[in-house]
């Protein structure tokens, strides 16, 4: 003690010590998020989108737009310009992919995007840094940062529905959830997303062609599970390993009548 | 010193410290306005949402690696005659990531959500795995450096017992220098796997970028180290270096930039082969693009080549002039590099339409504010360094009493137990 304040033992100790505390509050982090695994739920919610039935009308941005008080700058669900099939015009919707595997969830410093136990890639913008790791890893370009605070009143509200979540603050990284507040709304009210309109994503109700349709793809009997089993469909770029919940059918020169 | 007729009212030095003042208030105002009207103030972009900031954030980090390769030197493979430029290497490497934390603030949405990572943990993210090793080295480097403190005449006249106690931490070198050498080596590689994990962007989806960041910041992080010291002793009477120790330093950072340049031509070359989408585009942008100049003068002539040919010939080393000279452009190649690097993988936009192979680019430039505020944190690292060589004497080869180096012994052997 007399000449220096703190010996090799001490100093060992004290990195043990301070090694363990961290170690131990990492523990009890790794319970909790264990609870949440991926798939421990009776739901796997999926979209499918048919590109034959899309006509590019763009009312799906503009209730996404509505129901999760989205900025002006900003689209959760964008509508793409995809060629030509014959002589009509093809569109791709693009919303949140909801990765099974998804690069912002595992790039995220902080867990601020996590998988819910049915399948929603969800963000807790209590959490997030605004870091971007996720805009740049997302091969999707689905996520928008908040650039600025969004005042004043939404264009599109009321005209194309209300508001059902706050806004997001500026600094963060947000995303199309898949309207999780009418999922999670519509179950505890017994209704079944993808069925009744107040369970079931604002872009899938507000298509006026059927073009979008959501469910369950752990019930075979659902919307979503019967299009896959009549449909060939595809993923974007199945390529990187990413297994989306979005499912697209292909455009066909003549569209039959479906039996869903 | 000054030999200028008319009597001055300041000093050069004044001068000089006056002036950098002056850019770290004017980056002071444009922090302000950062943080009070938002990142909408820069260029950046849902697009690029990584720039000029990162950039700084990057080379400021590989630029302080001197610090954990001179303590490794010095305390763990016994090299005690560089103990001195370990010395300056340390206070330097503080510095220098007290300036990347500074950039961080600026870059991250929620500057004050920055403790985040350390209580919220996504192990599974490079990222998170960076800002823990950034944060815990940062706490060994200041470890180290605050020994200058309690040496320093004018603090240990003014606290005489709180010197005489951070004097005493440099007892801790040798352990400290091991934890520096493990975390470094940690953060230094995956600040290249922070881009080379990423599928989405073609260009950067390789496992050598992470060995890629660790060769060229072992090459740059001494030659800012020795750069920092022979410029010190050029300007000023409170810097006094031992040439010989940087000639032996610049011998063996021009055997790492062959090294560097070796994995970066295999690496490059192996990527000209075939068409990927993405990846091409964005070889084509470093090769022949925006990039180009950056590439080849930047990167490949001046940044490795030239120093290659002046650090490994005895004649051309031997002259500190010359040597000064290739340090500086190691420096340069390095910040040239991370740059090229983080646009090369943001200005090619990747389609994720079925079939669509079509690029499409983007642009960056980044905007005043964002150029003022990166400039204010550089001001910063000067200002801060300067300070360091006047009070702190960080440059001084033939300070006496210096740590009786002999009472520790190197760890190259672990300890009994």
């Amino acid at each position: 003690m007399s000449t220096h304040g703190i010996d090799r033992r001490g100093f060992i100790k004290v990195a043990v010590v301070g090694a363990g505390a961290i170690a131990g509050m990492q523990a009890v982090h790794m319970v909790s998020a264990s609870q949440s695994e991926q798939g421990d739920s009776p739901y796997s919610w999926a979209m499918v989108i048919d590109q034959a039935k899309c006509i590019g009308c763009g009312r799906c941005t503009l209730a996404c737009q509505a129901h999760n008080d989205v900025a002006p700058g900003i689209s959760w669900n964008r509508l793409i310009s995809a060629g030509k099939v014959g002589d009509k015009p093809i569109f791709l919707p693009r919303p949140c992919q909801h990765c099974a595997h998804a690069p912002c969830v595992e790039v995220c410093p902080v867990g601020a995007s996590y998988y819910r136990p049915d399948g929603i890639v969800m963000m807790d913008y209590d959490r997030c840094i605004g870091c971007r790791y996720c805009e740049v890893a997302c091969p999707y370009g689905a996520r928008a940062f908040n650039w600025e605070t969004f005042t004043g009143p939404n264009p599109v509200v009321p005209t194309w529905g209300q508001p059902e979540v706050p806004r997001r603050p500026r600094g963060v990284v947000e995303k199309c959830s898949f309207c999780f507040q009418r999922i999670d709304r519509g179950l505890a009210l017994g209704l079944t997303p993808g069925v009744d309109h107040e369970a079931t994503p604002a872009c899938v109700v507000a298509c006026p062609t059927g073009a979008r349709v959501f469910g369950n793809l752990k019930d075979e009997e659902s919307n979503v599970s019967i299009l896959l089993k009549q449909n060939p469909s595809y993923r974007l770029r199945e390529d990187f390993g990413t297994f989306p919940r979005v499912y697209y059918v292909p455009p066909r020169e003549t569209v039959e009548e479906e039996a869903a | 010193m000054n030999m200028i007729t008319k009597p001055q009212r300041f000093s050069l030095f004044q001068i000089y410290l006056m002036v950098l003042s002056g850019v770290m208030l004017v980056g002071l105002i444009a922090g302000i306005i950062v943080f009070t009207k938002g990142l909408v103030v820069t260029n950046l972009t849902d697009l690029v949402p990584w720039g000029f900031w990162i950039t700084i954030d990057l080379s400021a980090i590989a630029l302080s690696a001197g610090a954990f390769l001179l303590c490794a030197g010095v305390y763990i493979l016994g090299l005690k005659q560089f103990q001195p430029v370990a010395r300056t290497a340390t206070f330097v490497g503080l510095i220098g990531y007290g300036m990347a934390m500074l950039c961080l603030l600026l870059d991250i949405g929620r500057p004050d959500r920055f403790w985040h990572a350390f209580v919220f943990w996504n192990p599974h993210s490079v990222l998170w795995e960076v800002t823990m090793c950034v944060g815990l080295y940062s706490g060994v480097l200041l470890m180290e450096t605050l020994p200058l403190f309690g040496e320093a005449d004018w603090f240990q006249a003014r606290w005489p017992k709180l010197a005489h106690r951070l004097h005493g931490l440099h007892r801790l070198a040798p352990y400290l220098a091991v934890a520096g050498l493990f975390l470094s080596m940690l953060h230094q590689s995956s600040l290249g796997a922070t881009f080379g994990v990423l599928k989405a962007r073609p260009i950067w989806f390789r496992p050598d970028l992470s060995v890629l960041f660790m060769v060229s910041a072992v090459a740059a992080g001494p030659s800012m180290t020795a750069l920092v010291s022979m410029l010190a002793a050029r300007l000023t009477k409170h810097a006094r270096v031992r040439d010989e120790l940087f000639e032996r330093l610049g011998h063996f950072i021009g055997w790492v930039l062959v090294v560097y340049l070796y994995f970066r031509f295999w690496d490059a070359f192996a990527m000209t082969y075939t068409y990927q989408p993405g990846r091409t585009e964005g070889l084509d942008i470093l090769t022949k693009g925006t990039l180009s100049f950056n590439f080849w003068v930047g990167e490949m002539l001046l940044g490795a080549l030239v120093p290659i040919i002046i650090l490994l010939t005895k004649r051309y080393r031997q002259r500190p002039t010359l040597r000064m000279v290739a340090f500086a452009l190691v420096v340069i190649g390095l910040i040239a590099y991370r740059w090229d690097t983080n646009m090369a993988g943001q200005l090619v936009l990747l389609s994720y339409l079925p079939g669509d192979i079509t690029a499409r680019y983007t642009t960056y430039f980044p905007s005043l504010v964002e150029i003022l505020a990166g400039a204010g944190v550089i001001a910063f690292g000067i200002l801060a360094v300067s300070l360091g060589v006047r009070y702190l004497r960080i440059v001084d080869h033939y300070k006496e009493e210096m740590h009786p180096i002999e009472d520790m012994e190197p760890l190259a052997v672990p300890a009994s137990d």
